[in-house]
């Protein structure tokens, strides 16, 4: 295990688990819904430009990057 | 607390823990018990059928819901609103053994918190209309996730049961799911199916059917136990409802969760109801109010409850499927490599809208005119065979240039729109629709919105109304406001119409194609400067995201295409149709009388003149010009036939309007009645909408106030250069 990194700066195809989430309550509740909370396992599909697209639980979902840069992780 | 559960895990118990600890009410220990909430009781005629049966559908969006719901109901279904709200409320029936099950099709949520209309309409309705089933649909591929909801549902009440779609995908994917073991752990009667299977429908009614009769299934909802710091904080909310006996229609431990989450929607009722001001000081005792405080600093309840119910789910859903292969690259996620590319992605995206457009508009051209000559045809007999019996000349102009150009206005958009939304329910269902949001959101980024806000810009291109009912789906509160309030600006179908007839009088034809693109355009900036515009209005703190689920690729099921196509093209027709067949009978009124006048010298003859002694040096509109844009307020398809009237009489309107018009003056009409102002039915669903007359108001002033100065600025230059 690594320090915690930004999920911003994942590299696509990495599994890596949510450390942690400081984003603004509405927006955190509702990724909690979806499942994407911390100690939660995701891969990044896809990070360029724009929303980064995790896999959780088995669903695709694009997050914006402003929010992605809230969020830290941890390396396998 | 539950006495036999000391660990620190959050799990899955049963629920017979949790009576000893005050719940009263005991389900299906026996027979007689269980009727007392069976329809059995419920002993009215219906239709001729002594049992009615309340059904209910609910699950996350994307898991098929709707196209079950169809597939189960058939024709008996009856589509209308939810009370007060714009948001759809689907009905239907299904026979079977001469017992009558009504379906509601609650809205596709991902969770039961109060967070938007669609949550708290779900919600209420489970609540309040207390159905005797309620089926909550799930993914076989996505179990976790679609079950989620279930967890909620089974809080709430006992009467849950789940139907685990796409078992088809499931197996192609190498899953094994455990139906029988799923059941017992969660305690209530699930069935997997695939629903575009034909045996599907029979057995989903067979099993719904015996979940309401016979003791093939048990309704022991498995409860949710949470770790013992949030089970000590429920624990004595629930105490303190018990002892002032608040709100008996829910239970009382899904009450203490809501306080616990701080649920604005059940603090709000709480304190209306008993004029408490501050329900969670008031609903615990002093002494634990600081215990309370010190917990929640550390974490917050709500994310918390959500983080334990996934956790139970994870064991649950592994213990009982196998072959669960996470993280593996699929089919979507190839494809996606290429169609959501950096690069790549938007000539992709580019192209598939130009198709599109195209698409729309060529196929629906020949059948347009099919109908224009089918109704000319018709309204010529009717002006004859009026004629023939001598009917007064007044009601003959009024049922043939009144009432049945009225008609004659609605059905030629028909087609159009109906094209234009199953090319929308093609994308929609086969995936894309979701990327194009995704796309465009490192567009729409730049100009403060999101992605989401491009479905209603799609959507608008088709009908306005459509456009604004479909910012629904926008969380954000700024950008849903900026998209009601813009769609004013991107031309629907009618407008379409407009542009496509006049640039054809006007211009080649490839300047006439690409003066519709530049207006396109122009609509496009329009809608993005909106945007600009409106977050220096909405100076929000932490604005919400972009959380967006991207579904898997996969062929457009037909059935879906023509369902969502005739959900959308119907609100034309109901909603827009009764607009426009009215303002059409309006101008004839304000246009014809007093009866007999030269048009100068009608109602509008008048208006149009007082307004163009500021119009004609401002735009170069006339008062033959002004009077179509008045009649195109409450209805833009109301230019054309307007037009007609004025420069159609005795003689083709083609070259009439080519000798009355200057170049200058045909743009700049073309450019002011692209955006000027919303039709009625489109501000009749921003006040809906929005449930502010402000914003209502905004809607109507903002279109004008920038087409206006836009068409100044063009025409003044138009003027010197041409």
């Amino acid at each position: 295990m690594t320090n915690p990194a930004k999920l911003s700066e994942v590299d696509e195809g990495q599994i890596v688990v949510i450390h942690s989430i400081n984003a603004g309550r509405k927006a955190h509740l509702f990724l909690a819904d979806l499942g994407i909370n911390e100690g939660e396992k995701i891969r990044v599909i896809k990070n360029d430009t724009g929303p980064v697209i995790v896999e959780v639980r088995g669903t695709r979902v694009a997050v914006g990057r402003g929010l992605v840069s809230k969020i830290s992780v941890l390396k396998e | 607390m539950t006495a036999k559960c000391h660990c620190n895990q959050p799990h899955l118990g049963r629920r017979r823990k949790f009576f000893r600890h005050g719940r009263k009410k005991v389900f299906y220990e026996d027979q007689s018990e269980r009727k007392s909430f069976s329809p059995m009781s419920k002993r009215k005629a219906v239709n001729g059928h002594t049992i009615e049966h309340s059904i209910a559908f609910l699950g996350n969006p994307n898991v098929g819901k709707s196209s079950l719901f169809n597939a189960l109901t058939g024709s008996h279904q009856h589509i209308g609103n939810w009370p007060g709200k714009t948001i759809e409320r689907k009905e239907g029936h299904f026979i079977l053994s001469d017992e009558y099950f009504s379906l509601v099709d609650l809205p596709g949520t991902y969770s039961l918190s109060a967070r938007s209309e669609e949550e708290l309409i779900t919600r209420r309705f489970v609540v309040e209309n207390k159905p005797d089933l309620i089926c909550v649909i799930a993914d076989a591929t996505r179990l976790e996730r679609t079950l989620f909801i279930a967890l909620q549902v089974m809080e709430l009440t006992d009467k849950v049961a789940i139907i685990i779609n796409m078992q088809d995908l499931a197996k192609k994917n190498g899953l094994q799911i455990d139906v029988k073991l799923l059941q017992e752990k969660l305690g209530i009667p699930i069935l997997l199916i695939s629903a575009h299977e034909s045996t599907s429908i029979m057995r989903v009614r067979k099993f719904i059917f015996d979940s309401l009769h016979t003791d093939k299934y048990s309704f022991t909802p498995a409860m949710m136990v949470y770790s013992p710091k949030i089970e000590y904080m429920i624990h004595n909310i629930s105490k303190q409802i018990e002892i002032r006996t608040v709100r008996k229609d829910y239970p009382t431990r899904w009450l203490a969760l809501k306080i616990l989450e701080e649920d604005q929607s059940i603090l709000e009722d709480l304190e209306k109801e008993f004029e408490l001001e501050d329900v969670k000081t008031k609903l615990r005792s002093r002494k634990i109010a600081e215990k309370f405080d010190s917990i929640a600093e550390k974490f917050d309840p709500a994310i918390e409850l959500s983080k334990s119910k996934y956790s139970s789910l994870h064991k649950i859903v592994h213990s009982s499927v196998s072959g669960s292969s996470e993280f593996i690259e699929n089919r979507s996620d190839k494809a996606d490599k290429v169609l959501v590319h950096k690069f790549w992605g938007y000539p992709i995206l580019i192209s598939i809208y130009a198709a599109f457009f195209l698409i729309t508009f060529y196929a629906s051209t020949p059948i347009i005119n099919g109908i224009d000559l089918l109704i000319q045809r018709f309204s010529e007999w009717v002006r004859l065979s009026l004629e023939s019996i001598n009917s007064p000349l007044f009601l003959n102009s009024l049922i043939v240039e009144g009432v049945i150009a009225g008609i004659a206005a609605v059905l030629i958009f028909i087609p159009i729109i109906l094209i234009f939304y199953a090319l929308v329910a093609i994308l929609e269902d086969s995936g894309y629709l979701a990327r194009s949001a995704y796309l465009m959101d490192k567009v729409m980024s730049k100009f403060g919105m999101q992605g989401t806000a491009f479905l209603s810009l799609i959507m608008g291109f088709g009908c306005n109304v459509a456009g604004i009912m479909a910012t629904r789906t926008i969380k954000n509160e700024k950008d849903r406001v900026t998209m009601i309030i813009a769609n004013s600006f991107i031309p629907c179908a009618a407008r379409l119409g407009v542009i496509a007839f006049l640039t054809g009088i006007f211009f080649q034809p490839w300047l006439a194609a690409l003066l519709m693109l530049t207006l396109y355009g122009v609509s496009i900036l329009l809608v993005l400067i909106t945007g600009f515009i409106f977050q220096f209005f909405y100076k929000q703190e932490d604005p919400f995201p972009l959380i967006l689920e991207l579904p898997e690729y996969r062929y457009p099921r037909f059935r879906n295409v023509i369902n969502l196509t005739w959900q959308r093209a119907g609100i034309f027709v109901k909603k827009a149709g009764t607009f426009i067949f009215l303002a059409s009978i309006l101008i004839w009124f304000i246009s014809h009388i007093p009866f007999g006048a030269e048009p100068d010298y009608t109602i509008a003859g008048y208006i149009g003149r007082g307004l163009a002694v500021v119009t004609e040096p401002l735009f170069g509109f006339d008062w033959k010009m002004m009077i179509p844009l008045i009649f195109g307020i409450p209805a833009k398809e109301a230019i054309i036939s307007a037009l007609g009237i004025l420069y159609g009489a005795g003689g083709s309107i083609v070259t009439s309007l080519r000798a009355s018009w200057s170049i200058p003056q045909a743009i700049s009409f073309l450019l002011f009645q692209l955006t000027y102002a919303p039709c009625f039915a489109a501000l009749a669903t921003i006040k809906s909408e929005t449930k502010s007359w402000k914003l209502t108001v905004i809607g109507f002033i903002y279109p004008l106030i920038i087409t206006s100065i836009l068409t100044v600025i063009v025409f003044q230059i138009l003027r010197v250069i041409i």
